[in-house]
């Protein structure tokens, strides 16, 4: 073992908790069983990664055996790093019939054209999702294993999850992918998070979804606690109806965990207090981020209990609708971004 | 615009009746659940988001002995709403039948001119001003307590005490150097 593999070990190791990587030893399922007894993970992480290091000698582990079980750890712990999506456009009509072993081939070798040292390794995963780790490299040095991007895409669907892509590979990684799925092109899908699986879950509605019917359905015996009938409340239709609105903009069931929202304004200043800013002609340019553990909870929580009004705006309810939530907001409306 | 009166009902036997007002609604559910548990007297609490109260509850409406005026300090709109539902009392009620409750004073993101507004609102009406824990259910139960002594009073419960009377003891008042700037 060189020493760029021991760096790579000792790397994966130290990011993994103890217990955590008991656990993927034991899936990766590549040690004897007396080198996993020999393992006490209750000693320190450099103990533990001089043992490690003798045993992958001892099996003359190469890069290829450590970046299988990282690819493990990823895909076992999905919900680190930030996922960006993207939006596979305009597919053409064999796009349907693409399969994984042609995906595969095809993916590989029209990103090798692109990029002479490239090291790609592809694993489907049990709920159908294709997992993609690519260590680039340029015309003169070899792969990088330290910064690897992971790329997760559901066949025949037109959307792809990237994690840690720089801007000098989105192009090369864009082509790849466009041509091996048989689009004609790739969009941002202005949706960004830490958990994979929430994003996943907001691009592909794979969350309760509410249908706006134009008779609304009785809300009382479902939200209404059973109180006392000494305690009366005044606006009980108000709240009632904030809770319908609420409802009807997010749903009635468990949300996507989003962590943040984030809206671009470049609108002209409009406040009858402040004379110079009003009349100034260009846009008043300035960010609103919106951050909490689970964002669209928070918002649908804001609007039944009245902190947000109701009907709810169209700029906080279009993150669920359009999933996205990256918004450019100019005075004509929502702009393309 | 419909005033709420003092005295346009007749008062029921042993029974005094809150109506706690808070835009948030978030405070007033848990304190009226500890209100009701109250034995001596029977108490009706009504809840409400802000003033004016709707027409159609008018006829079931009790006589409400005390309006209690709910303010979280980390929201200005609170603040605004209540400023706003004060209009609709009519003039009977600030002579002891109003009070106003503060929550979340102790935390750190309140600005002291807040703090200084609010006290300057209570004291130009002549109402007490209460402060509350509304986290813990020591708070809750405190809360509980100094509400229930204000509204047997005010429902006239206490022999030999009035509203006006109590109120001028407690009420708030201003420093009159809160217009000042501090040095310290």
């Amino acid at each position: 073992m060189d020493d760029l593999t021991k760096r790579l070990l000792q790397r994966l190791i130290r990011r993994m908790p103890a217990q955590m990587l008991k656990t993927t030893l034991e899936k990766w399922d590549r040690l004897t069983a007396a080198q996993q007894q020999s393992l006490d993970f209750t000693q320190p992480k450099w103990a533990l990664i001089e043992t490690l290091l003798t045993i992958f000698e001892e099996n003359e582990f190469t890069v290829k055996h450590i970046t299988e079980l990282e690819m493990l750890h990823v895909i076992n712990n999905p919900n680190q790093g930030m996922w960006h999506a993207f939006h596979l456009m305009d597919p053409d009509d064999t796009a349907i019939t693409v399969e994984l072993t042609q995906f595969k081939e095809q993916f590989k070798s029209h990103l090798r054209e692109l990029v002479r040292h490239v090291s790609i390794k592809i694993k489907k995963h049990t709920d159908e999702a294709v997992w993609i780790r690519i260590a680039w490299g340029d015309g003169f040095s070899k792969p990088n294993h330290l910064k690897p991007t992971y790329v997760v895409h559901h066949l025949q669907t037109p959307y792809v999850f990237v994690t840690s892509l720089t801007s000098k590979q989105k192009p090369l990684l864009s082509q790849a992918l466009t041509l091996s799925t048989r689009h004609q092109g790739i969009k941002d899908a202005n949706l960004s998070g830490r958990k994979l699986t929430a994003i996943r879950d907001l691009l592909m509605k794979q969350y309760q979804q509410v249908f706006t019917t134009r008779y609304p359905s009785p809300l009382e015996e479902t939200n209404q606690p059973v109180s006392n009938p000494r305690i009366e409340r005044e606006q009980a239709g108000l709240l009632a109806n904030r809770l319908q609105m609420a409802c009807e903009a997010f749903g009635y069931g468990v949300l996507p965990q989003l962590q943040s929202a984030v809206y671009k304004l470049e609108t002209k200043y409009k406040d009858d207090t402040n004379k110079t800013m009003t009349e100034r002609e260009e846009p008043f340019r300035c960010v609103v981020k919106f951050a909490s553990s689970n964002l669209l909870e928070s918002i649908r929580q804001c609007a039944s209990s009245g902190i947000a009004s109701t009907p709810v705006t169209p700029l906080l309810s279009s993150i669920p609708i359009k999933g996205r939530n990256y918004f450019v907001i100019k005075d004509n409306g929502l702009g393309p971004s | 615009m419909s005033l709420l009166k003092p005295f346009s009902k007749l008062p029921a036997l042993n029974t005094a009746n809150i109506l706690l007002v808070e835009s948030e609604e978030q405070f007033q559910q848990s304190l009226a659940d500890a209100l009701v548990e109250e034995t001596a007297v029977t108490v009706n609490v009504r809840l409400a988001k802000s003033l004016p109260l709707p027409k159609e509850n008018e006829e079931s409406r009790p006589r409400i002995d005390l309006v209690v005026f709910i303010i979280n300090m980390t929201s200005e709109r609170s603040f605004k709403s209540a400023e706003a539902s004060l209009k609709y009392l009519d003039p009977g009620y600030f002579l002891g039948k109003v009070c106003f409750l503060a929550t979340n004073v102790r935390n750190a993101s309140v600005p002291t001119e807040y703090l200084d507004a609010v006290r300057k609102l209570a004291a130009s009406l002549h109402c007490p001003l209460l402060f509350a824990e509304d986290q813990t259910p020591d708070g809750v139960a405190n809360a509980t307590e100094r509400l229930l002594t204000i509204l047997k009073v005010a429902a006239g419960l206490v022999p030999m005490a009035t509203a006006l009377y109590v109120s001028s003891l407690t009420r708030c008042s201003v420093p009159p150097d809160i217009d000042q700037p501090s040095f310290d």
